[in-house]
């Protein structure tokens, strides 16, 4: 069995842009509601619940649910050990960060109607934004 | 002409943003709404230009039927 991890150091402010970098990482599906409960990869009903939930189903077999419970600052991710250590070679909230970062720089652009400049440099993106 | 750079890191995931081309705290209108999708930032800096104030002239217009 494998614990679930909270970090609530790591925010995601806005929901709509959170469903979209959880679709940018092939979880498309999730399930919302007020205090969803959470299920191991062998269908146990943890103790924790969350408001937004990929379903172990869209995971892996070996897999537990993950929730983003939601706080006064923004989604909470609660994901387990194991899914933290093997899900996305151990780089699964890395990678949503940065899918979410690109959201929120959409985001910024179409409300200022602004013209957004995207280029590699080195190992970090880089987006410039006109308006 | 106002710019935002924002530098995303794919190593870590970290957001920077850069706002230049505004001089005073219009900018923090900017800041606001980086803060509303992203939350309270880590670090937050204000850069030389953010100090500059907007120099307002009066302008005298000639009256149309002068």
């Amino acid at each position: 069995m494998s614990k679930y991890l909270i970090y609530p150091e790591l925010v995601f402010t806005d929901r709509t842009l959170l469903l979209a970098a959880l679709a940018d990482l092939g979880y498309p599906e999730v399930e919302e509601g007020e205090f969803l409960p959470l299920f191991g990869y062998l269908g146990d009903q943890r103790s924790e619940t969350a408001e937004l939930v990929i379903r172990r189903r869209s995971i892996g077999a070996a897999s537990n649910d993950i929730g983003f419970t939601k706080t006064a600052q923004g989604y909470v991710p609660i994901i387990s050990e194991y899914d933290q250590r093997t899900l996305h070679g151990g780089r699964f909230l890395v990678e949503l960060r940065s899918a979410y970062a690109e959201h929120v720089v959409d985001a910024v652009t179409q409300r200022l109607h602004g013209m957004a400049r995207r280029t590699v440099d080195g190992n970090v993106i880089k987006i410039t934004v006109r308006y | 002409m106002p710019e935002i750079t924002f530098t995303i890191d794919p190593a870590t995931g970290n957001l920077e943003m850069h706002v230049t081309g505004i001089a005073g705290p219009a900018c923090e209108d900017i800041a606001k709404l980086a803060k509303e999708l992203l939350g309270a930032p880590e670090r937050e800096e204000q850069t030389a230009e953010y100090r500059l104030r907007v120099a307002v002239r009066p302008s005298v217009r000639p009256k149309a039927n002068a």
